[in-house]
């Protein structure tokens, strides 16, 4: 041990132990490390001490009062009591204190069983109370939004749930109102809470203050069985317990994983599980007759299956294509990628179904270059096109917890992220002009480390919303990092030059040495990238597939783990495909658009129900549990590529694939005269697809589709705030609700897909320019027809 | 010959018991026709009781269902709605049911629910035709009306 190692370590006495922690450890740190249990309740290992319960109070030798654990820091030679009668009385006390206004209504709350006040008062409390007077009384639970219910009684104002949003999820969600003892905690004027992290609150709150609606009296602690396993939403993979009460998931919540997601998890992960006990799962194989679904028995559907895939293996090689994969496991994109490899015969395969044919996203492959853990580590952060909360929200806090650390953030975005105060720097244009952005800004970084100083940036090439100095600002700043992370989203990659803004962004991430990521995809998307869901050789890309089958050059489309008929960005070729495609097998656990128009319908598991594996973004691979079983006769997908190869016969090699000549791509204007008004269509964590939209509490926090119009946009087209408006592209037109927003820049009207009421990719074709949009009102705000609310 | 005489006289006094019983009214009753009366603490079939205004005590609380030894009780709970208030505060049990066969008739449910709901009564015939029909539900366990159960329903806990 080196004298500098030996000097940062000191030695302190517990309860007659020894100790010895690193210095700047607290008491309450040291005593934890030798098994010495200091009942908390503000404390949060994930958050710097606050001293506010006065629950951790000990005895320290020669220190005239008692002291709180949680804040003081240990030092050499200290000598300390937690036992003592005096940290004895003061307890009960603290307790007692507590209790005096704490409704004492366990019986009724759902913390009852899990709940820390309890369980110490139980260990440390007095046994009775001296206090005869009456409570305070509030209106009880009051709803903070879908998801949160807050009990004023019980909370004992340990500010652990204002100090997560302010540390560890940088959203401010819930604040501390009123002063000493009308103090409470909620959101300013009670409005519905504003976060993507507020399930964690509730798994944090010592008492029943904060409570789930989902859950509530949903169970007790001891009626559920907890399954480990990985939450498969968004594709950042958090570890999840899945609690599971006859049969049915009730609730998630956070499974210590400090390399994913530590102890966290978003909401989607927290309240997303709902869909699997979704009334309307299909339940036995359904085939189309005369143009309509009938149920089937699993033979006569597996034998139809099999025969149209013979006979269009008899009709030639690739004859038949396969598309999807988001929504598998490993195991099932492994026994998919063999079964149309090896046994069908076709290296068309691609899971990549969102991929426009022209964006960047077809040319990279999906993830990040380095782990999570690497990834918190960086000093500077650049998210190009990514809105991380929307996509990854776990990310975000290790880029938070980089930035309280002294990372900084800088943000080149079509809009303005939720996130912005946590960045340094800014640098906003309009979706179509993000592609010179960055390449300006990869010139001013090559000028910024060239010259060690500021280079001017060329003010023609910075937009609207950025400025030449915020552009030579933000190169400064990026310049000047060692550990440099840029993340390119999809708005980035799939927008107008989606391929030019890469190899700028690659270029400027070379010249700083940083590392680039390409955050694109959702669940298992980096699976069936990794278990070859990819086109083989010869095979086409998805966007091929899609105009192959409109052409006519395949008999046989196979659907597995997605929902094309949504998910592709151009809704006319998917049409077209599927007008061309003479047979059409979707595995799909509900009726989803794809489902409706397939001949056969295969009723699959959905990924709580499987055992298996997942992969993450970063390329780790996590464990699933079945949590519950799967209903009716839904099977696999790899038990269904078993039976099929089953019935499929002796296997074909690999033969020679004719080359399908690629359908003439449509040419676009490139560089011209760019519209007024731009549609630009982003993610949301939250929306009514087919399973967040089938999950209670979160299609509330969906709420109905709209588009953010900026206010210069809507003065001038006379449309305003929650009303409802037409947005027309040359293909189509969609009536939503307009929210007048500066998030969006003048210029551009964002929608958000994902609501499949609104089917917003009718209104684009893959084209490499940005599609001109027209916007005009139709009903003034308040008066939203058929009684929606909005 | 004293061995036979020494017989005859054990044989004689065990008849004089006999006879002495034979004049005694019974102790044994003819069940079913005739039933006895159960002590006052007897603890017989469960009843969930209600408060004197008609509402139920049973808030679902669970804790009925963790103390039991012999796991005989679920509970699901729910969330009293102001057009539905079943019980006082915000939760209520929704489903209650009871195994009768898996029961052994302890009391710690009633010793350990904190609003008095359930109470063992003095009904001991509890013998069913079916497993299924021993599965007592809530409507079978509600008393019909405040008291039914044989508690006051004035009393506190």
């Amino acid at each position: 041990m080196s004298a500098e190692a030996r000097r940062a370590l000191v030695t302190l006495v517990i309860d007659g132990r020894e100790v010895t922690v690193p210095q700047g450890a607290t008491v309450y740190q040291a005593a934890r490390s030798t098994g010495i249990d200091i009942p908390i309740f503000c404390y949060h290992d994930r958050m710097p001490p606050l001293g506010a319960c006065r629950m951790c109070l000990v005895e320290v030798q020669k220190m005239p009062k008692l002291q709180t654990a949680c804040t003081l820091e240990a030092s050499e030679g200290m000598v300390v009591s937690t036992t003592s009668p005096a940290v004895r009385a003061a307890q009960e006390s603290i307790l007692e204190l507590l209790l005096i206004n704490h409704p004492l209504d366990c019986p009724i709350c759902d913390k009852g069983g899990e709940c820390p006040l309890q369980d110490q008062t139980f260990r440390y409390g007095p046994g009775r109370s001296r206090f005869v007077e009456a409570k305070r009384d509030y209106a009880k639970p009051i709803s903070l939004g879908p998801l949160l219910a807050l009990d004023r009684e019980r909370c004992i104002l340990c500010w652990r749930c204002v100090r997560f949003g302010e540390i560890i999820a940088g959203d401010d969600a819930l604040k501390g109102f009123v002063r000493g003892f009308t103090s409470e905690i909620g959101t300013p004027l009670g409005l519905p809470v504003e976060s993507k992290f507020i399930g964690n609150t509730i798994a944090i709150c010592p008492v029943g203050a904060l409570t789930s609606r989902i859950y509530r009296f949903r169970a007790r602690p001891w009626d559920n069985e907890p399954v480990a396993s990985t939450c498969a939403h968004c594709g950042v993979g958090c570890s999840v317990w899945l609690d599971v009460r006859g049969g049915e998931i009730l609730r998630a919540r956070a499974r210590e994983e400090p390399e994913v997601n530590d102890v966290w998890l978003c909401d989607l992960g927290f309240f997303g599980h709902g869909y699997v006990a979704a009334g309307d799962r299909l339940t036995t194989p359904l085939v189309r007759r005369e143009g309509r679904l009938y149920e089937a028995s699993w033979d006569e559907a597996l034998g139809l299956v099999a025969e149209r895939l013979r006979s269009a293996r008899e009709r030639g090689p690739g004859r038949v294509a396969f598309l999807g994969g988001r929504r598998l496991s490993n195991e099932d994109a492994s026994a998919a990628g063999r079964f149309f490899r090896d046994v069908v015969g076709t290296p068309h395969l691609d899971h990549r179904v969102d991929a426009p044919p022209d964006g960047a996203s077809l040319g990279v492959s999906w993830g990040l270059r380095s782990s999570l853990d690497e990834l918190g580590r960086g000093d500077v952060f650049v998210l190009v096109g990514c809105d991380i909360t929307e996509e990854y929200p776990v990310l975000w806090l290790r880029i938070k917890a980089a930035i309280d650390r002294g990372a900084s953030l800088v943000i080149v975005h079509a809009g303005r992220l939720e996130i912005r105060r946590h960045a340094r720097c800014e640098l906003l244009d309009r979706h179509d002009r993000l592609a010179p952005l960055v390449s300006a800004l990869a010139a001013a970084v090559s000028g910024a480390v060239g010259a060690g100083s500021g280079a001017a940036a060329r003010d023609d090439l910075v937009g609207e919303g950025a400025t030449g100095d915020d552009l030579a600002a933000a190169a400064r700043v990026i310049a000047s990092g060692e550990r440099v992370h840029v993340l390119l989203g999809r708005l980035a990659l799939d927008g107008p030059a989606g391929r030019d803004l890469l190899r700028s962004a690659d270029g400027l991430t070379r010249r700083v040495n940083g590392t680039l990521h390409i955050a694109r995809g959702r669940g298992n998307d980096f699976g069936a990238q990794r278990f070859g869901l990819l086109p083989g050789e010869g095979g086409m890309d998805a966007p091929g597939i899609l105009r192959g089958a409109a052409a006519g050059a395949l008999d046989l489309l196979y659907v597995a783990g997605s929902d094309p008929a949504t998910a592709v960005t151009d809704g006319a070729a998917w049409e077209s495909a599927r007008g061309g495609v003479g047979f059409l097998v979707v595995h799909e656990a509900f009726l989803s658009a794809t489902a409706q128009a397939a001949d056969v319908v295969l009723p699959v598991l959905v990924l709580p129900e499987k055992d298996g594996t997942i992969t993450n973004l970063e390329g780790r691979t996590l464990t699933l549990r079945a949590a519950v079983k799967g209903p009716g006769q839904a099977r696999a997908d790899r038990e269904i590529f078993d039976l099929l190869t089953a019935r499929m016969g002796v296997a074909h090699g690999h033969g020679t694939v004719a080359r399908i000549e690629p359908v003439a791509e449509p040419t676009a204007a490139r560089g011209g005269a760019s519209p007024p008004l731009i549609l630009v269509i982003a993610d949301r964590l939250f929306t009514q697809g087919s399973m967040t939209g089938r999950c209670r509490g979160l299609t509330d926090l969906a709420g109905t589709a709209h588009c953010l119009v900026h206010p210069a946009d809507a003065a001038r087209t006379g449309v305003t705030d929650l009303g409802l408006v037409e947005l027309a592209t040359e293909h189509a037109s969609v009536i939503v609700q307009a929210r007048v927003s500066d998030a969006t820049l003048p210029g551009q009207v964002l929608v958000h897909r994902g609501y499949d009421g609104v089917p917003v990719h009718a209104l684009v074709r893959w084209s490499p320019a940005p599609v001109g949009v027209e916007i005009w009102p139709i009903a003034p705000p308040g008066a939203p027809p058929g009684g929606g609310t909005p | 010959m004293p061995g036979l005489f020494k017989q005859s006289v054990a044989l004689l006094r065990g008849l004089l018991i006999t006879g002495r019983y034979l004049f005694r009214p019974p102790v044994t009753i003819l069940y079913p026709e005739v039933k006895t009366r159960v002590a006052p603490r007897f603890k017989g079939r469960h009843w969930l009781t209600r408060y004197g205004d008609g509402i139920e005590r049973c808030v679902g609380c669970e804790l009925c269902v963790i103390v039991c030894p012999a796991q005989a009780i679920y509970v699901r709970a729910a969330e009293n709605t102001p057009e539905r208030q079943v019980s006082k505060g915000e939760r209520h049990a929704d489903q209650f049911q009871i195994n009768m066969l898996r029961c052994i008739f302890c009391g710690f449910c009633e010793e350990a629910c904190p609003t008095g709901s359930i109470v063992l009564g003095q009904d001991y015939e509890l013998a069913g035709y079916s497993r299924a029909s021993l599965i007592y539900t809530k409507p079978m366990l509600t008393e019909p009306y405040p008291g039914a159960s044989g508690r006051d329903p004035g009393r506190e806990v």
